[in-house]
This record gives structure tokens, C-alpha cells and sequence, in this order.
């Protein structure tokens, strides 16, 4: 029976049938367990004719067969069942819960494999865990939903970026996102601009551009084992999205719509009581007053976000289509932000030439607008002025006067209390700078499969994926003259990603003998990109011709319209890959890839290939086990995978700068580069207990990636400025243990909890010979530098100087800095924790929650920082009431200090450049990232022909509890430098909502 | 049939990876420029020009230059207490190696493949062209450092520095070979496309090259006497000339963008008016005062109404950034300023006045030099009153007091009691204090070579720092003594090990800004 049932889905799923043509029926009954509970979502399939259907919501399905075909019937976690279709029209089916491991899953490529053959490690997310929360960028919803996975939200809200990281850091320069791929196809997800300590703006990601509605679950490849069909780009691991698809049967209508309001969970602590001297800007009086507390808490407002979307699927036996329409609208906690996002998708297949050929269709379009996204950093962010606005004046006056006229210019000018490079009047820049960010896109993919025999079968695919990005600012004359000209500033940047992607596979399936079975393809693909293609433009400070007119023509003689092209990119590969199953308890796998990289030209490594190899057994189908281990299966391999080397760094040419002149290219030509290699081995054990109710996943990894790229610094005598070498080594080792288990299933409750554990530690073995460290940035006291020896991650900051006692030692009334940079912290933390869990009480309510973990690591935050030196904090109030900070320091005499001044100390410790140690925290938290309660409604009493309605409850980063003063989670930049630091980021927020699901 | 289908597909998989030969035009970037294409007009030698020209005082240097010799030497003062108010003004420097990168990065590393390309192709007025430009370069460069890489520029391995009475003879020589091409060549046109500062006019370069070189000899003429002596001499009797009229001068394009001081006076506010330039300005009564400053209000000058300027004192104790801001900016002229000098007839004039005491043959008396010194500069910024200015034998510089700080702090009494007016009875020293005190006055906007001239001369008489950061890893300044020089950059160590130990041995001393340069001989100037 097992190997007739795998062989039978492996014929089912893999293979297209041609079958003898039936006289067609409907078909239809119920689908339960074996304690009579209805299971919703059941596959039904008509193994002569491969039709398929889904049971509904109370386990009910409809199909239509013919006398004398098979259907299977098949669902998680439960035996598949074959009943032979006769006279009868109805079969009420129960299924047996049994083995899970036939559960099929998507794996690299989109090739769809039983998982107990996969010899690596990857976790599948459902498209329930995705929506529940409603959360606006709904990447961030995998948070803790699988092991191995880190994932960083940016503060800027809605659209925002997500970073992902699958198994740590590996390159020392690159980036290590994964790749993402959509339905088998890659799809770019380039993040746009990001903000550094000096101010910008988070541009979001590609990702936010997909319909989270139209996934049908995420399949994460966590390791380069998995991922090694896609050669380099998969060398981060992938997360392939797979997208639903029409369904045979009625047609089925969903309509989901949800409101969320979004609130700050919590602002900086600022006091309220001390002004300022003399008109300064910082608030350094040492007597109290009483003055207006709620300016800051006022300038926010409550955000909503509004998700409507709707679908439409359904088909017959040859054709299935999916249709869909998504708009989101969100407002945020920053006046005058507004993200707004349209959605449409249409999917559909069609069998062609008896059921030989399948042809699939799959459009989507987005459209995202986003107006005055928030900003992170010193220069022109409106909560810099905020926080800094000295206490004893009036706030409001220079919210309801942001302009006034200058009569020297007849031009209307920012109305602030000073001129200050790190702030302006919040109010001005919401309104007089406000900036538009456009993304059009459309991703379009053709899909041809032809079954040549019953054992072969060949597909072909083709995917283009067009993105047309617009990013406007218009700076209004007046405003900050440190960033803008006196007659305004335009930036302006419109661009274009494209990526062209074919592959032609040929997959072979077959039952050698009776003991071994042979799954084999062998497949070419051909990938073009082209990034960041199209024009930029920016006068900065320098002078327009005339005032407040944002266009080319007013731009003075020297600033530079750019033409602009980021990655230009063609990958050609070969791949194949193999997998001999013996006895279908052991399982070996081999893969192979050959790239050919333009990246790589002219260095004679253009072509080169790479390896995976794995091997499974399930040792309870092998050797008897103790009762109550249900299945238990171990896993191995090892891989190499090359990581890409950037566009255009073999042989640069000359520029051209803003006067004319030609910038002569100065960079040694590199023509032996390498590409990157990452090495990794990997053992797994799968078991369940306790008939599969309890299931452990364990994965342990260790990652070494070698022939690091890297751009030094050439010697000042050698006739070059920079060169480029091979060398480095990084090792990320790490454990991922995931424990499910079905807690309680009872009739009228059931809970089913989930608990995944990642940890993950970074080393970076060596450099460079001629290489101390390898610096990624620093700025205003932060450093990010990583050492032989250290961790990517790695951050420095100033610190005090201390005695031998410990004591911080104190000069003139202020603590002592350390001489230089030193050793401050890592923010990657010691290891993860994400607990999920969903319950059902009876048939009408359901629930779910989600609690992450963070334990260790490091954050860092200017902000604090900042507030201090400008005597705004509550510290520095508290300071003040109490005569003093307390501290336990020295002179330079040798005495003993308890107690300090507090404008000293925190002008000291505080404001740029101060001793950073004083706001480095620890990043451990725990939140309670998503709480959703759902309530089916009895659609049978209320006369509307609805199949089901549900509504729910839904919140989202509910509650968090850290020691760090703000949202260590929160990421000013999604890129790998700025990780862990707070530069007047917006505040962390919670969302609280509801949402109506309906369908017909 | 199912076979020759496979056969086919397979045939195709083949075929599908075999195309890459477009790989290396796919992997150059489109909006680069590539040396095919610029050989067509002939910028494969000459479109480097305009931007290494532009490296030697164009572009952002507020750290190569502003809070560098701009403060040694007292021109400009610093509003900012940058990095907790320890930094490069304050002897203890942070902002180390931006001179030393634009040299080797903006101007050795491209004009070397500029000469490479001039070689190969036959142009060898442009490969002295381009000689020249590493000349300018390194000589401003080693002011700051001392030995420099240049004789071995461009080995493989670890590169040696040359020591800086090695790399002066070799500037000589260089100089030499581009004067014999150049003055070959005077009627050659090839340079008039990249050339914004003498419109391709090869005789004005070699003005330029002979002022240069006098430049150079006068700044070792304490170091090496004879040597200074001869050089000077034979670019003084070159029958190219020097540059003595304004319509000579070396004037660098901004090539469209803002004189930089100006951003960082108005737009940042991190610089304003030294309170030196208070002293000696005000003092002198010079009325080009009212075309490097702006004026401030009477609440700031109580001390000098007439005088509306007030400057900050370099080193000086910063409490916060605003209490300094309302000091006196860059006049709001430099916003239109389309141009900056490089080497003008005044310097000229003020070095023959030097050499005319040192004993060298000179077109001039020493007075007669320092008149039209001072007038050249007086002309050059388009103030007047020059002959009243030359006259006053009475005024002498000024006493400063920081009026927004309390008691004594950042305040000092000038050490200077020369006045302007030229006194044929003085002796050789104070003559000498007179033409370098017009120099660092005339020499405004480019403060290299009063930097070099102060540590070489003495004068004119700076005050100290007030505050004094200087410590024992980078070099300790004594209270009443100055800034050296910069360390090399520290990468230097660990990439270029031996040749870093050839420029510190080069150096005669610790890689400190404590340890004088070769020029800086400490010994008397006559």
C-alpha cells in the first residue's frame, strides 16, 4: 500500500496524465477523520485524468469522474485514501491519520517532492500564518514561524522594508538576503534606498509587492543544500512563494476586509519641566517650570490601515483560473503619511492535446504609492526637531506658523526657533518637503509542460518581471539650508528592474525494480536582469534657477542629471539532479550546477560548477522502534554553492563628474576573480511520537563560506587607489529545532503548538593578510567592524575610561572617553525563540498567538544619545531633581565622585560623538508578536448564499517587554551596516483590528 | 519520434548555455566612459586635466583643509567642537589622512595613467603636463607629511619614500624637463580644450613653472641655502618669467561648484573668521578685511567699533557650537566666486622681497618687492587705499578677547609689534616678519604655504593654542610651541610596511606631529 500510494502521488503530481476519456459525473460526499471531524482542505484527485478539488469548509468537495477512475484523497498529517469510483454518486470518506512525511512540498525550481526524500532541511509556512495578523508588510509575519530565519522590520511603517536572513551573515561584503521565487521563477526583490545615521529613507522592498492573499504558503530553503539548483543567487537559501491556483468545481469567491488602527507602543522617556538658557536649543536650565508635556505625544496620531481584498477561482477539467484584486491603504502614526497599494493577479492553466500539455498563465500587477514615508536619522526628520524643542517655549505657535513670509525674498520660510543642520520644524518638513515614492510592477510568467511518456515529462518556463520605480522630493525654498539650496532642492530618481528569466527542464520518474526507484532532471536556465536602469538627479544644497519649481530646467549648470545602472547581469547554468530512492526508506540525492556569470568576465571563471550531495533514511520503516516513536528519519548533506560577484567590478571604466571633467577609473582591473564559495554540511532528524501528535525537527548546520570578494584600499605608492582580492573566510555554525505537537484534540477544543529554536553563531576566520579589520561604516560614535576572529555584527562605540577599581574617571567635571573605538557588542542575538499556537473551540471560534524571542545581542541607540546631550530625556530631569547624577567615578585627583552635574555628565556621555557605552542595551525581548480570535458564523440561518463567514480579531506587535528604551526589533536600515541602531527611528507600534472573511 | 524529441530538447539544453561571448560588454557599465571612446578628441590624454587641477583646492576639503593648516595657521576658526572639541584643531588630530589620499588618489593615481597613455601615443607636452600636475601635488602634499612617495611611485611590492631633500631635488629636476619641453613647445595649442586656468597658453605655464619652482626653492632656503639659491636664480633669470602681474595668475576653476569655504561658513556653520585674522587685520587696519569677512553686529567689537570683525581663536575652548556662530562668516562674496588662486603675482612678489634679503639676484629691491606684493594682493581682492595701508608705520595687531566667553579664556596678547610699513634700517629678521605677515595676509584661501612659511620662518608671530589636546601617541606640543606636521596614515604600516620604515627613518624622527620637517630646520633664517 505505501509504495503503491507514493508511487501513485509521485504519478499524480509530477506526471500529466493522459487518460482514456470517461463519461464524466459528479462526484461528491464529505471527507472526516476517524472521529467524524470535518477536514476542510482535503485533496481530491481523479488519478486518471489528474482533476482536482478541494473540501470545503465543513469537509463537503465536489468532483467530477467518470465510473471505473480512481480518486485519491489525500491531507496533512493523515494516510492517503484511493476509493475506486462505481455506480454511486456520493462517497463520504474518512481518513485515517497516519504518516505525514507523504506530505508533498515545493522544493528548489518549483519541483514538487514527498518530504521524507528531502535530505535537507526547509520549513513551510501557510498562507494562515501569513494573513492572520493582517500586518502590512507581511514578511514580517514569519517572524518565528520558522527556525533559522532572522527577520528585521524597518521603522518606517507601512511598506517598508523587511530584512531576512536564513542561517547568519556569509559574506563579508555582500548582503546574504536570501532569494526570493516566486512559483519556481525568481523575482526581484531589490531594496530601494536606505537610510544611514545622517537621515534618508527606507524605499522599501520588492516583496511588499505581492498580494499576501494570493499565497498559498511559503516553503523556506534554508540552507545552499536545498537551494543549489539555483546556483549562486541561491547560495542565502530561497524562500519560494508558491501562489494558489484555480480549482476545479464551483466557483469560489473570497472577500476579505480588515481595518486596523496602529498606535505607539512607547515614545522616548523626555522630561517636561527644564527649558532651556538664553534661547539655546538644548534644554539645560537648571530650574524647573511648568510647561507643555503632551507636544510630543500630540504630533503623532493613530494610524489605520485598511486591507480589502477579493478572489475568484474556479475551473473544470481543463481549465483553472484564479483571479484576484488587493487594495491597502494605510495611514500612519506620522501626519501626512499615506501608503496605498493595488493588487491584481490572474492565474489560469489549461490542458491541451489529450491532456499532454498544460500551459499556465500568471499575471501579476501592483501599484504602490507612498507619500511622505517616514524617515530615519539627523537631516530632514521631523521628530529630530521634536524631541529637541527646548521645553519652556510654545510649541504650538510653530505648529500653526511652520512658514512665514521673508519680505528681504518675498519667498515663505521656514518658521523655527533655530538653525540647526539636525533639525527643523517638524510641521515645515510634513509639508513643505514632502516626497512620493511610485512602484508600478508587473511580473508575468508562461509555464509549458508536456508529458512525453508516462515516465518523462519536459516543462518550459519564461518569467518577466518589470518594475518602474519613481521617487520624488521637493524641497521648498526655506527649508533646512544645510541639505537644501536656498531655492529649494528637487531629487528626483526613476528607474527601472527588470528580470528575464527561461528554463527548460526535463524530469524522468521511475520504478527501476521492485527496490529502487530513480527521480532525475536536467534542466538550462537563462536569467537577465538589469537594475536600477534610469535617471537620477539632485541639486542638494546647490541653487536652483528659480524658487519652489521642481524640474529639470531650473537646475543650475553644475548639478548632474545621472544616467543610472546599478546591475546588469546575464546568468546562464546547467543543472541536474538526481535522486535514488531505495526500499522508499532510503534516499540518496545528488545535485549539480554549472554557471556561467557575466559578472565573471574576462577572469577565465566565467563557468563554474558545484556539487550537493544528501542522503536520508527513515529508520522507522528500517529497524523496529520503541511504540511510542511513530517515525523517525536522519538526514545528510553537504554543498557548494558560488556566491555572486557584483556587476561591473572586473574592468571599470571612467566617469564623468558634475564640471565635465573625466574621473579616470584608478581601480586595479582584477581579472582572476573568483567567485565567492560557501560550503555547507548539514544533519537532520525528524521524529515523531506518540502516532505523530508530537514532532521534532532538528537541524544542525555548519556554513563556510571562502574566496570572500572584497575591494581594499590599494597602497598609496602602488599606482592604483583600490584592488580586489579573493581571501576571507566565515564560518556560521547553528542548530534549528522545531517541536509540533498536537497538545490537545479534543471534540470541542483542540490546540496545536508550535515551537521553533534558532541559533546561530558567526565567525569570521580571517580577512586579509594585508587587513586588520574590515570596516562597513562608522559614524557619530557607531562603528560596524568585523575582525579575524570576531562576528559580522560586530559593533564598536567609545566608552568610559575607567581605574583599576572600575571606577569611570572623571576630568574637569566630565567623565573620561576611551581613546578610540573599542568593542561594544554584536546585534545578532545568542539564539531565537518563536512559539505559535492555535486553538479551536468547537466548530465557532478559533485562535491563535504568536510569541518571538530574542535572547542576547547588542543595539545601539544615538537617539538616547542625543536626548541627553540636548537635556530632553527624563534622565537628565531626574538628574536635575535630584541635584545630580548618580555615579560612581574619580577625579583626576584621585577622589571619589558620587555625584555629577548633570549638563556636564550628559553633554559628555551624550549628544555625537559621547560615550556610547552609556546606550548600548541588550537586544533580549519577548513580544507578543501576533493574537488573532475568530468566530465562523452560522451562514446557514442567514438566508445570503454564503459558504462561510468568519470574522476575527486580529493584533499585531502587541506587547513587548525589553531593556532597551526602545524597540531593539525595530531596524533603521535593512542592510547589513546599520543593524541595531536607533537614530531617531520612529517608534515601535502596535496594531489592533478586525477582519471579515466571506466566501461564497 | 518520443526519442528524436528528447534528442532535441537535450540538443537545445546544450545550445542554451553555450552563448557568453557578450559577457564582458554585458559586465562594463553603459554610463562609463571607456579609453576607446575618449581617444576621439584627444581626451584619452587631456579630460583628466579639469578634474585633477580641481583636486588641489576644489571640491569638499573641509578636512583636508579647513580644520587642517586653515587652523595651524590661523586663517580660519572653528565654531564646532567637533568629536567632544578633541580634533585636528586641537593638536590632537582624527582627520589624518584626506591630503595624502587626495594626492595619491585624485592626482598621482590617475596623472600616472595620464603619462602612461601621453607616452604610448607620442604626446609628450601632455606627459609634462601631467608631470607638473604631480608636481604641484606632491609639494603641496609633503608640507603636511615630509617624505613622500615619488621616485618609486608605481613599483610593485612595498614602495620606498623618498626623504624630503631627495624629493626636492627631484621636483627640481622634473620641473627642469618640463621647463626645456614646454619652452620648446610655446606656440603648441593641444593643451586650450582642458585648460581653464591659461586657456592652453604654454608661456603662461612656464611663468607658472618658474614661480613654482621659486616657491620650492624659497621654502628650503633655510634647509639647503646653496641649493635654494641657485634654483631660485634660475628661475628668476628664465627667459620665460615669473608670474608678477594678476594676469598671470594661477587661478584654478571651480568648474561650476561652490567655493567650499563658503558651504561651510554658511550652510553648515563650521567655520568663521580667526581671531589672528582679527589681530593682524584689524591691527593693520587693512582694508581687505571687508573682502575675506562679513561683519557683525557692534555688541560683538566693543573693543574695536570700527572694526566690525570678529574671529574665534584657533585651538580655543568651545563650550557648544552657538555660542560662536555669530562671528564674523567668509564674506558673502565667495557664494559667486568662480575661481580660486593657486599662486599669485603678490606671492611671487613677496618671495623675490624674501630672496632679494637672502642674497639672490632679484628683478627688485626688497622694498620695491614687498610694495607690489602687497599692492598685487590689494589689486587681486579690489580693495584700495593700498598706498595709506603701506604707509602706516603705527599700527600694530591687536590684543584679542573671545566676548562671548567669561575672564581670560581662548584671549591672548598678539606677540606682533612690526608694523606694515616697509623700514629699509631694519634688520634682514624684521624685514623678514613684515613680507611673511603679508604673505599669511595675501595668502588667504590658501593656506599651504603660510603653513610651510610659519614653521619655517616663525612668522608672523601666531598666538598658541588655547587648548592643547596633543598627546604622547601622536606627538606632544608643548604650550607655547605649534603643530609639525601629520603622521602618515596609519594604513601605510600595515599595507607598504618597509616603505613606511624608509619615510620614518627618511623623516630624521617619531612619526609624530611633534617632529619637524626638513624645511622647518628651527635654526636662524639669516
Amino acid at each position: 500500500m505505501k509504495q503503491k500510494s507514493m508511487k501513485n502521488a509521485l504519478l499524480s503530481l509530477c506526471f500529466l496524465f493522459s487518460g482514456l476519456l470517461f463519461a464524466q459525473k459528479s462526484v461528491n460526499g464529505t471527507i472526516t477523520d476517524q472521529d467524524g471531524v470535518p477536514l476542510p482542505g482535503a485533496t481530491i484527485v481523479v488519478l486518471e485524468t489528474n482533476a482536482g478539488a478541494t473540501s470545503d469548509f465543513d469537509g463537503n468537495y465536489s468532483i467530477s469522474a467518470a465510473e471505473g477512475t480512481t480518486l485519491e484523497i489525500s491531507f496533512v498529517g493523515y494516510e492517503s485514501l484511493q476509493v475506486l469510483v462505481g455506480a454511486d454518486s456520493v462517497y463520504n470518506l474518512t481518513l485515517q491519520e497516519g504518516n505525514a512525511l507523504d506530505e508533498i512540498v515545493v522544493t528548489a525550481l518549483g519541483i514538487k517532492r514527498e518530504e521524507k526524500t528531502l535530505t535537507y532541511a526547509s520549513q513551510t509556512v501557510d498562507s494562515e500564518s501569513l494573513t492572520q495578523a493582517r500586518d502590512m508588510n507581511f514578511a514580517n509575519s514569519l517572524n518565528g514561524r520558522a527556525a533559522g530565519v532572522e527577520i528585521r522590520k524597518s521603522s518606517s511603517g507601512a511598506g517598508g522594508s523587511t530584512r531576512i536572513v536564513l542561517r547568519g551573515n556569509k559574506s563579508l561584503t555582500g548582503d546574504s538576503q536570501p532569494l526570493i521565487v516566486i512559483d519556481g521563477v525568481p523575482m526581484v526583490n531589490n531594496r530601494g534606498g536606505q537610510p544611514g545615521m545622517w537621515g534618508g529613507i527606507d524605499s522599501g522592498d520588492g516583496l511588499s509587492q505581492i498580494n499576501p492573499d494570493d499565497i498559498e504558503s511559503i516553503n523556506i530553503l534554508k540552507g545552499a543544500n536545498a537551494s543549489v539548483l539555483y546556483g549562486s543567487q541561491g547560495a542565502n537559501g530561497v524562500i519560494l512563494i508558491t501562489t494558489k491556483s484555480g480549482e476545479e468545481g464551483d466557483t469560489k469567491v473570497t472577500v476579505n476586509s480588515g481595518i486596523t488602527f496602529e498606535n505607539i507602543i512607547k515614545l522616548p522617556e523626555l522630561q517636561y519641566n527644564y527649558g532651556a538658557v538664553n534661547g539655546a536649543k538644548e534644554s539645560w536650565s537648571p530650574t524647573s517650570g511648568n510647561y507643555d508635556s503632551g507636544f510630543v505625544e500630540d504630533f503623532f496620531e493613530s494610524g489605520s490601515n485598511y486591507i480589502n481584498s477579493v478572489s475568484v477561482s474556479g475551473g473544470n477539467n481543463k481549465t483553472k483560473a484564479y483571479f484576484s484584486y488587493y487594495n491597502s491603504t494605510s495611514n500612519g502614526i506620522i501626519p501626512s503619511f499615506k501608503y496605498q497599494k493595488n493588487n491584481i493577479s490572474f492565474k489560469q492553466s489549461t490542458k491541451f492535446l489529450n491532456d499532454k500539455m498544460t500551459i499556465s498563465s500568471n499575471i501579476i500587477l501592483t501599484d504602490e504609492n507612498t507619500a511622505n514615508r517616514g524617515p530615519s536619522g539627523y537631516y530632514m526628520n521631523p521628530i529630530t526637531g521634536l524631541y529637541f524643542f527646548p521645553r519652556e517655549r510654545n510649541f504650538s505657535s510653530f505648529q500653526n506658523n511652520y512658514e512665514i513670509l521673508n519680505t528681504a525674498t518675498n519667498v515663505m520660510t521656514q518658521n523655527w526657533f533655530v538653525e540647526d543642520h539636525h533639525q527643523s520644524n517638524p510641521y515645515w518638513i510634513l509639508n513643505k518637503q514632502p516626497r512620493e515614492d511610485r512602484i508600478r510592477r508587473a511580473i508575468s510568467s508562461l509555464k509549458l509542460e508536456y508529458q512525453i511518456t508516462d515516465k518523462l515529462s519536459f516543462q518550459a518556463r519564461a518569467s518577466y518581471d518589470y518594475t518602474d520605480r519613481k521617487n520624488e522630493q521637493r524641497h521648498s525654498a526655506g527649508s533646512n539650508t544645510t541639505n537644501v539650496g536656498p531655492n529649494g532642492r528637487y531629487d528626483f530618481s526613476r528607474a527601472s528592474d527588470d528580470l528575464f528569466y527561461t528554463d527548460g527542464i526535463l524530469s524522468y520518474n521511475d520504478q527501476i525494480s521492485e527496490d529502487f526507484s530513480l527521480t532525475a532532471i536536467l534542466g538550462g536556465s537563462l536569467q537577465r536582469v538589469n537594475f536600477g536602469e534610469g535617471v537620477s538627479a539632485s541639486n542638494g544644497s546647490d541653487n536652483l534657477f528659480y524658487a519652489n519649481e521642481f524640474n529639470f530646467q531650473n537646475f543650475a549648470t553644475n548639478i548632474q542629471v545621472q544616467s543610472t545602472l546599478s546591475s546588469r547581469v546575464e546568468k546562464q547554468a546547467l543543472f541536474g539532479n538526481f535522486v535514488l530512492g531505495y526500499k522508499d526508506f532510503v534516499f540518496l540525492d545528488v545535485s549539480g550546477r554549472n554557471d556561467y556569470a557575466s559578472t565573471l568576465a574576462l577572469t577565465g571563471n566565467e563557468s563554474y560548477f558545484y556539487p550537493s550531495y544528501g542522503l536520508s533514511a527513515i529508520i522507522s520503516q528500517m529497524v523496529t522502534l520503541p511504540e511510542i516513536i511513530s517515525f523517525a528519519k536522519i538526514r545528510a548533506s553537504a554543498a557548494t554553492v558560488g556566491n555572486e560577484v557584483p556587476f561591473n567590478r572586473i574592468n571599470p571604466g571612467n566617469g564623468i563628474n558634475a564640471s565635465g571633467g573625466v574621473v579616470r577609473n584608478t581601480t586595479k582591473p582584477f581579472t582572476d576573480l573568483k567567485p565567492e564559495m560557501i560550503e555547507t554540511t548539514e544533519f537532520g532528524l525528524d521524529l515523531r511520537f506518540m502516532n505523530n501528535k508530537i514532532g521534532l525537527d532538528l537541524a544542525v548546520y555548519n556554513i563556510k563560506s571562502t574566496d570572500q570578494f572584497l575591494s581594499l584600499s590599494a597602497p598609496s605608492g602602488s599606482g592604483f587607489t583600490r584592488y580586489f582580492v579573493n581571501a576571507g573566510e566565515i564560518v556560521n555554525k547553528g542548530v534549528e529545532l522545531s517541536i509540533r505537537g498536537n497538545i490537545i484534540e479534543k471534540d470541542n477544543l483542540t490546540w496545536t503548538s508550535i515551537l521553533n529554536y534558532t541559533k546561530n553563531t558567526n565567525e569570521v576566520v580571517s580577512i586579509h593578510p594585508d587587513l586588520d579589520n574590515l570596516s562597513t561604516g562608522a559614524s557619530e560614535g557607531f562603528r560596524s567592524l568585523f575582525k579575524a576572529g570576531g562576528s559580522i555584527g560586530d559593533f564598536d562605540t567609545y566608552r568610559f575610561q575607567r581605574d583599576g577599581q572600575g571606577r569611570i574617571m572623571m576630568s574637569g567635571g566630565k567623565p573620561m572617553r576611551s581613546a578610540g573605538y573599542e568593542y561594544a557588542g554584536n546585534t545578532d542575538p545568542d539564539y531565537a525563540i518563536g512559539w505559535s499556537n492555535n486553538f479551536t473551540f468547537g466548530d465557532k471560534f478559533a485562535a491563535g498567538f504568536i510569541i518571538n524571542g530574542k535572547f542576547g545581542g547588542e543595539v545601539f541607540s544615538q537617539t538616547e544619545a542625543m536626548l541627553d546631550g540636548a537635556g530632553v530625556s527624563l534622565r537628565s530631569g531626574q538628574a536635575r531633581d535630584n541635584g545630580g547624577v548618580s555615579v560612581n567615578a574619580v577625579d583626576e585627583n584621585g577622589n571619589a565622585v558620587s555625584s555629577a552635574n548633570p549638563e556636564a555628565w550628559f553633554t559628555a556621555i551624550g549628544d555625537r560623538n559621547g560615550i556610547g557605552e552609556a546606550y548600548v542595551y541588550d537586544r533580549t525581548n519577548i513580544r507578543l508578536t501576533q493574537l488573532s480570535l475568530s468566530y465562523n458564523i452560522d451562514t446557514s440561518t442567514i438566508g445570503i448564499p454564503l459558504e462561510s463567514a468568519t470574522i476575527s480579531l486580529i493584533g499585531n506587535n502587541l506587547f513587548y517587554t525589553a531593556e532597551a528604551p526602545y524597540d531593539p526589533e525595530l531596524a533603521m536600515s535593512t542592510n547589513r551596516n546599520a543593524q541595531g541602531l536607533d537614530n531617531f527611528n520612529l517608534p515601535s507600534t502596535r496594531t489592533i483590528g478586525m477582519n471579515l472573511r466571506l466566501t461564497f | 519520434m518520443k526519442k528524436n524529441i528528447i534528442y532535441i530538447l537535450l540538443a537545445g539544453l546544450v545550445s542554451f548555455s553555450s552563448c557568453t561571448d557578450d559577457f564582458a560588454e554585458l559586465n562594463t557599465s553603459p554610463n562609463q566612459i571607456t579609453d576607446v571612446s575618449l581617444e576621439q578628441n584627444f581626451n584619452h590624454i587631456g579630460a583628466y586635466f579639469p578634474t585633477m587641477l580641481d583636486a588641489f583646492l576644489g571640491g569638499r576639503h573641509q578636512t583636508t583643509y579647513n580644520l587642517a593648516a586653515d587652523s595651524w595657521v590661523r586663517h580660519f576658526g572653528c565654531p564646532t567642537p567637533f568629536v567632544a572639541g578633541v580634533n585636528n584643531t586641537t593638536y590632537a588630530p582624527v582627520w589624518i589622512n584626506q591630503l595624502w589620499d587626495k594626492t595619491y588618489n585624485s592626482i598621482m593615481a590617475p596623472s600616472s595613467q595620464v603619462i602612461k597613455i601621453a607616452e604610448e601615443t607620442g604626446y609628450d607636452m601632455f606627459v609634462q603636463w601631467a608631470k607638473l600636475i604631480q608636481v604641484i601635488g606632491i609639494s603641496r602634499c609633503t608640507t603636511y607629511y615630509g617624505p613622500l612617495i615619488y621616485s618609486n611611485y608605481g613599483a610593485t611590492g612595498d614602495v620606498a619614500y623618498d626623504s624630503e631633500e631627495t624629493l626636492y631635488n627631484n621636483l627640481f629636476s622634473d620641473l627642469d624637463q618640463i621647463l626645456s619641453v614646454f619652452s620648446a613647445n610655446t606656440d603648441y595649442s593641444g593643451f586650450s580644450d582642458f585648460d581653464a586656468t591659461y586657456k592652453g597658453s604654454v608661456p603662461h605655464w612656464i611663468k607658472f613653472v618658474n614661480s613654482l619652482r621659486l616657491q620650492l626653492a624659497i621654502r628650503i632656503s633655510n634647509a639647503n641655502p646653496a641649493l635654494a639659491k641657485t634654483q631660485a636664480e634660475k628661475a628668476i633669470n628664465d627667459a620665460g618669467g615669473l608670474i608678477t602681474t594678476n594676469a598671470d595668475n594661477m587661478i584654478l576653476s571651480l568648474y561650476g561648484n561652490i567655493f567650499h569655504e563658503y558651504t561651510i561658513s554658511y550652510p553648515w556653520g563650521d567655520t568663521r573668521m580667526s581671531a589672528s585674522m582679527e589681530s593682524i587685520l584689524g591691527g593693520y587696519d587693512d582694508p581687505r578685511a571687508d573682502k575675506y569677512w562679513a561683519p557683525v553686529g557692534d555688541a560683538l567689537v566693543p573693543d574695536h567699533p570700527d572694526f566690525p570683525y570678529k574671529g574665534i581663536r584657533n585651538g580655543a575652548f568651545l563650550a557648544s557650537k552657538d555660542l560662536h556662530l555669530p562671528y564674523s562668516k567668509l564674506n558673502i562674496s565667495f557664494k559667486d566666486a568662480t575661481s580660486r588662486k593657486l599662486l599669485d603675482a603678490a606671492e611671487v612678489h613677496l618671495m623675490l622681497a624674501e630672496g632679494n634679503l637672502r642674497g639672490w639676484s632679484t628683478p627688485l629691491s626688497a622694498k620695491a618687492h614687498y610694495e607690489e606684493g602687497v599692492k598685487a594682493s590689494f589689486a587681486f581682492w579690489g580693495a584700495g587705499g593700498v598706498d595709506a595701508y603701506l604707509a602706516n608705520n603705527t599700527g600694530v595687531p591687536l590684543d584679542y578677547d573671545d566676548i562671548v566667553e567669561t575672564g581670560a579664556v581662548n584671549d591672548f596678547t598678539t606677540r606682533i609689534t612690526a608694523t606694515v610699513a616697509w623700514d629699509e634700517t631694519a634688520t634682514n629678521e624684521e624685514k623678514l616678519e613684515k613680507i611673511i605677515t603679508q604673505k599669511w595676509i595675501a595668502g588667504f584661501t590658501n593656506s599651504v604655504e603660510p603653513w610651510a612659511d610659519f614653521r619655517r620662518t616663525g612668522y608672523p608671530k601666531l598666538p598658541t593654542n588655547y587648548k592643547n589636546d596633543s598627546n604622547a601617541t601622536l606627538g606632544t606640543i608643548a604650550a607655547d610651541d605649534f603643530m609639525k606636521r601629520l603622521p602618515f596614515p596609519s594604513k601605510e604600516q600595515t599595507n607598504n610596511a618597509s616603505g613606511y620604515a624608509s619615510g620614518v627613518s627618511a623623516l630624521g624622527g617619531e612619526d609624530k606631529i611633534s617632529t619637524s620637517l626638513y624645511f622647518d630646520t628651527g635654526g636662524p633664517n639669516f
